[in-house]
């Protein structure tokens, strides 16, 4: 019995979803353009987000030896910090290594190579490359390094202060993240009204209808279910479109992020297929539950049953 | 069957539609309620299908006292009357079959259900050859007969017709008089609300009279004498 009664309120719907054909595209597309514009926040998010890490990625701490300082009182340094809990991995790079490093990286470069053809021995020390757990750990470790008792071993520390880049990264990310909220809040409130507006028009389109199913005997569910599923029927198509247009949309982004992560990939379209079902999923219950809250509000107005 | 025990009704600002009015209508009964236009007729049928309700009074109808129904239940209140209207009200999109199935529809019957039950009762107002006929294909009588047949849908104990032949020629009047009659003849109470004088006095049955919101007149065999 209620799942009949249930068929049969969904074909109502159906029927006057469709022969108000032109109001409910006008409603599926400003949902439509608050989902997009939701979307589009997430993409915002997600660069964001990746490019800090990317950046915090890149930070650490350089320390260079002096020449003369011995591979096991390196080794010892190295073992004192690894004991800090801020630190996360310690890369030992020995002299021998830096110099084949630095060859490499001026193969090019004839004066240097003949330079260092000339040295009998090695200029480059070691160096420990230092990874802290997080950003705010550093200056913890800096200190570390600093103890008296490495001051005669220690030749140079390097430490690039990439905080700048991830406070302007945060900001531009802030300040698109606000335009978008504003974009949505201002999509979402028309498409709370346009539903509204929807289902008064629907309404009234139906009075003759309404009329006839209160005289033979229609419950008030009856009545007035179908105008609930019928917005709801315009967000399920609204999440369909949104999935048709937005992932070519994220072919004609990708580029453009990919140019953004040099040396990285990035794969927008991988992103949004890993977690497809959550993030549209909870745009489809989102939007539902709008659509049959400003629903239940144009019944509760105009429909007297 | 029926019964309303001292009822009045008002209308903001002044009107008053019922003035302590008292009727009482046996199962099976044909009774014809007359009056002229604003006499309280039409108020009548509202308040036995609990479109209002009285100020003061009691309205009951087949034993069940509706004078402060619940909104809940109106529904079923409504499919134990079958009720028509002068101006049919039935849906110009939908065919003589659908318009008679819709009333079962809304009230959850089975596919099966409706195509057995809608058949007998379009061939009980002489329909059935008329199934896949839209309104607007339909003479005024035939439209009337379809209401009627969606009236009848739910097996009612009670049919109010309210005018059900103030759309209709001479004819067809007549037609829609000899299906009421037939259906009372099959034990429902049929209460018609008519300012039809010829048909009120030809019929020769229970006429309850109306005059400014007072029952006035309550003969057996009676007459249209406003």
């Amino acid at each position: 019995m209620f799942l009949l009664t249930l068929n049969r309120s969904i074909l109502f719907a159906l029927q006057s979803f469709w022969r108000n054909i032109w109001l409910s595209l006008a409603t599926v597309f400003v949902i439509f353009l608050t989902l997009i514009s939701v979307n589009l926040l997430l993409v915002v998010n997600v660069i964001s987000d990746s490019a800090i890490v990317a950046v915090k990625d890149r930070i650490d701490v350089s320390v260079y030896f002096r020449p003369e300082v011995r591979e096991s009182k390196v080794a010892e340094v190295k073992s004192h910090l690894e004991g800090l809990p801020q630190v996360k991995s310690i890369i030992y790079r020995s002299s021998e290594d830096n110099l084949e490093a630095f060859k490499e990286k001026h193969a090019g470069d004839v004066k240097i190579q003949e330079t260092l053809k000339e040295l009998s021995t090695n200029p480059m020390s070691a160096t420990l490359v230092i990874k802290a757990k997080d950003l705010k750990d550093y200056p913890e470790i800096l200190k570390a390094i600093d103890d008296p008792s490495f001051a005669g071993l220690i030749e140079e520390k390097n430490y690039d202060d990439n905080q700048l880049v991830i406070s302007r990264i945060n900001g531009i990310a802030d300040t698109v993240r606000r335009a978008a909220y504003f974009v949505i809040g201002i999509f979402a409130l028309i498409s709370i009204l346009i539903i509204f507006n929807t289902v008064r028009v629907a309404i009234f389109t139906h009075q003759n209808e309404i009329g006839i199913m209160k005289l033979v005997g229609a419950s008030n569910w009856f009545i007035r279910s179908p105008f609930v599923l019928e917005s709801v029927i315009a967000g399920i198509v609204a999440v369909f479109i949104t999935i048709i247009f937005f992932y070519p949309l994220l072919s004609v982004l990708q580029p453009y992020v990919s140019s953004f992560f040099v040396g990285a990939t990035f794969d927008l379209t991988g992103y949004f297929n890993t977690y497809f079902v959550y993030i549209f999923g909870t745009e489809l219950l989102a939007i539902t539950a709008v659509n049959i809250i400003s629903s239940s509000i144009a019944i509760g107005k105009y429909l007297n049953v | 069957m029926i019964h309303l025990v001292d009822v009045s009704k008002k209308f903001p600002p002044t009107t008053e539609a019922l003035k302590s009015a008292n009727i009482h209508i046996e199962p099976g009964e044909f009774v014809s309620i007359v009056g002229q236009s604003g006499s309280g007729k039409t108020t009548i049928v509202r308040l036995l299908i609990a479109e209002l309700p009285p100020d003061s009074g009691q309205v009951v109808i087949g034993g069940w006292d509706i004078t402060n129904i619940k909104k809940r239940n109106i529904s079923s209140l409504r499919r134990q009357i079958g009720v028509v209207f002068q101006d049919f009200k039935l849906l110009p999109k939908k065919t003589v079959f659908e318009n008679v199935a819709f009333a079962l529809q809304v009230a959850g019957a089975t596919k099966s259900r409706i195509q057995t039950v809608v058949p007998q009762v379009l061939s009980i107002v002489d329909l059935q050859d008329k199934l896949a006929r839209y309104p607007y294909e339909l003479s005024g009588g035939e439209k009337q007969r379809v209401a009627i047949a969606r009236a009848l849908i739910h097996r009612p104990k009670v049919l109010l017709a309210d005018e059900p032949t103030g759309n209709l020629d001479a004819l067809n009047t007549k037609d829609i008089i000899d299906l009421l009659l037939k259906i009372n003849e099959f034990g429902t109470t049929v209460v018609m609300v008519t300012h039809n004088k010829e048909i009120v006095n030809s019929l020769k049955r229970r006429v309850i009279t109306l005059d400014d919101g007072l029952v006035v007149g309550d003969q057996k065999v009676g007459k249209y004498v406003i």
